[in-house]
């Protein structure tokens, strides 16, 4: 008996000296199966979560960080997912198998919890809005730790970024931080030029992100961002996302430029066009609408792809101070060094269309 | 006499104020020329971009608000009538579950405005044609089965409507859905105006022709075929005529709640209950008061309020002074 448990410790002991750069804990799990090594991370709102050291099953209800996990080539990580990550064309072209993944999570970040369990995720990568969901309590009475992230920046899709990247491990963080150095690559890039433009040739940006039902993306969020990275103002003084705004405060803002923020873009673009409510507004009169580009998630928000969005809106806002920034070189580029796809020149183009491919 | 010119004037006096009402600051004599240029030949003095916003924007709006604040209005008081029953509003018969079902399957499909209004306007047609189907028992249809058949056919299309939100895309579609179904004046162009004020007036027409008979029909069905009154016909009448109304208002600006059950009362506080006065006073007070509403709601903050959050936080309130002052006797 005595003998038995010595031989537990050396065990243990044993283990913890092997790997001296992680710290090691057994799972306290009532189940009787062996325990599996696990390793500590914190996550945004300070909580230490266990998780397993070799991360190899999670699931993920945030529509757009299925794509940040695809880019790190760990997308066959994922056994529960959105319906919406499972829809996007780009992400089904570039990971078929996304089809077989199953749902367990609606639209608005709500779960069936069965259906979680039932996946045997060892984590839930979750964004972080404020609250926490209200089944996480649920989750932790089955060992299912929910690791929140922050979403509301482009500062935030750095550090979402680099948590994923922590979480999935050593292969996945160095992608991580590969897509981060490039990122703030692109971002210098941008800003080297933006930053000396002064405040009266600085475009006034409206950003929509419905068509049909008017609504528009307003300041403290991701858009706004890089808006202002890209060396223009968001013309709308409203907070957060998808605010629904009259047609005369359109008029009062009276943006140099809007962007269609939503599918279907090309449409709505031309609905906008042949509005005469929207003759008069500058940028319609200046010929200045353009189409948001949309890929493995929406370039213009929480993606991979924001770090081509800053290239992209800086083009589009300043296209003579960026003579030399080829747009489809670098999308190309991208693609084929995060994605492990190569665009066909038809292939670039929906991608600028924000089609299906 | 007096009342009743007031009444008349009160909700196009409204009319006219509204166009001087928004976010941007347009000066008071700008909007009057462009007012009197529409009907006289005027020399313009103003830019184009100035009159798109009174004539392309304001415009529009407030005479969407009328139509519908007066269609609903009056909708609601020949249902309370028909039913007689004062809780009862325009959507008794499930017609706005089944309008916004088909405004959220639009929106889901990415289909444009056009779209999404016939999609909305059939669906409420449907859904109000099954909920009579449903009534109708030996050539009859029963006030009784009527109110339940609609709660079958409303909660079946709130059901699919459901449906609709939650397959929808969170970052666009679903926040589309979820404004829409708050009601929303700001889709309104004057193309839409024209296509929706002929459903509105000849169900307007329509109920006002048979507003005296409401008053025979508001005793009972028995009472009133005892009178003479073909109830049958006369409901079916009814049925269609608020039916092509609340269809319309809703397939253009979204479920707007509160108006069609609260105003009928407000009238009836002024006029009486008689209907052939209670009705041409609701048509008033409905047109005068979303008149304001929605005059809040375009100009108060940057973001756009939601019409169906006025009305009900303007509404419930008043329904419940109401409820207070007659002891729930409705007298």
């Amino acid at each position: 008996m005595r003998s038995a448990r010595l031989a537990v410790i050396v065990a243990l002991v044993g283990l913890a000296l092997s790997q001296p750069t992680v710290s090691w804990s057994i799972a306290q799990s009532s189940s009787p199966a062996p325990s599996r090594p696990t390793r500590q991370v914190t996550d945004i709102t300070g909580r230490i979560v266990t998780i397993p050291s070799r991360v190899s099953r999670v699931a993920d209800p945030w529509h757009a960080n299925n794509g940040m996990v695809l880019m790190m080539g760990a997308a066959d990580k994922i056994v529960a997912t959105t319906l919406q990550a499972r829809r996007q064309p780009w992400f089904r072209k570039l990971f078929p198998r996304i089809e077989q993944v199953p749902a367990a999570f609606d639209e608005a970040g709500d779960v069936n919890i069965e259906t979680l369990i039932s996946t045997r995720p060892e984590v839930v990568l979750m964004a972080y809005g404020g609250t926490v969901p209200r089944w996480k309590t649920t989750a932790d009475a089955y060992g299912i730790p929910v690791f929140m992230m922050p979403n509301t920046s482009l500062a935030d899709l750095k550090t979402t970024a680099r948590m994923t990247g922590d979480v999935l491990g050593p292969r996945e963080s160095a992608r991580a931080a590969e897509w981060i150095r490039y990122f703030d690559d692109n971002i210098r890039r941008v800003t080297a030029v933006t930053s000396r433009i002064p405040a009266s040739e600085r475009p006034r940006v409206l950003h929509t992100a419905t068509g049909t039902i008017l609504t528009i993306d307003g300041v403290k969020t991701v858009i706004d961002d890089w808006i202002t990275v890209a060396g223009g103002v968001n013309a709308a003084t409203v907070v957060s996302n998808a605010r629904p705004v009259g047609m005369e405060q359109i008029a009062a803002w009276n943006p140099d430029v809007i962007i269609v923020g939503t599918a279907p873009n090309e449409e709505n673009r031309r609905a906008i066009l042949k509005d005469p409510r929207w003759s008069q507004i500058k940028a319609v009169r200046t010929g200045r609408v353009y189409v948001n580009p949309t890929g493995v998630y929406l370039w213009d928000r929480h993606s991979a792809e924001a770090a081509l969005q800053v290239l992209w809106a800086a083009k589009t806002l300043h296209p003579t101070r960026f003579p030399d920034l080829d747009l489809e070189k670098e999308t190309k580029a991208f693609y084929a060094k995060f994605f492990n796809h190569t665009l066909t020149d038809a292939e670039y183009e929906t991608l600028m269309r924000a089609t299906a491919p | 006499m007096i009342r009743r010119l007031i009444l008349l004037a009160v909700p196009f006096l409204l009319l006219f104020v509204s166009l001087f009402v928004g976010r941007l600051d347009v000066g008071p004599g700008d909007v009057l020329r462009i007012v009197a240029a529409q009907l006289f030949p005027i020399q313009r003095s103003w830019s184009e971009s100035v009159e798109i916003i009174v004539v392309q924007i304001r415009l529009p709006r407030a005479l969407m608000a009328m139509c519908v604040g007066g269609g609903l209005s009056i909708s609601g008081a020949a249902f309370q009538g028909m039913f007689r029953n004062p809780l009862v509003s325009p959507d008794v018969l499930g017609v706005s579950a089944a309008s916004g079902f088909g405004a959220a399957l639009a929106i889901l499909l990415s289909r444009s405005t056009l779209e999404l209004q016939v999609l909305a306007f059939g669906f409420g047609l449907a859904g109000v044609a099954i909920t009579y189907l449903l009534a109708r028992v030996y050539q009859t249809t029963p006030v009784l089965m009527l109110v339940l058949s609609g709660v079958v056919v409303a909660a079946f299309f709130s059901a699919l409507l459901s449906g609709a939100k939650y397959v929808a895309d969170p970052e666009s579609k679903l926040p589309a859905i979820t404004y829409w179904l708050l009601g929303s004046f700001n889709a309104a162009t004057l193309r839409t105006v024209v296509t929706v004020v002929p459903a509105i007036a000849v169900g307007t027409i329509g109920l006002l022709l048979v507003s005296w008979k409401l008053n025979l029909l508001s005793m009972g069905d028995e009472e009133a075929s005892a009178l003479g009154v073909r109830t049958e016909q006369l409901k079916a009448a009814i049925i269609v005529c608020t039916t092509l109304i609340t269809a319309a208002a809703v397939s253009t600006s979204g479920v707007i709640g509160w108006v069609g059950l609260v105003m009928p009362h407000m009238a009836r506080t002024l006029v009486g209950p008689d209907h052939r006065r209670l009705l041409p006073a609701a048509l008033s007070v409905g047109a005068s008061y979303l008149l304001v509403i929605d005059g809040v709601a375009r100009t108060a903050a940057a973001v756009e309020i939601p019409i169906g959050i006025l009305t009900a936080i303007v509404g419930a309130p008043y329904f419940a002074y109401l409820l207070r002052r007659t002891s729930g006797t409705w007298q």
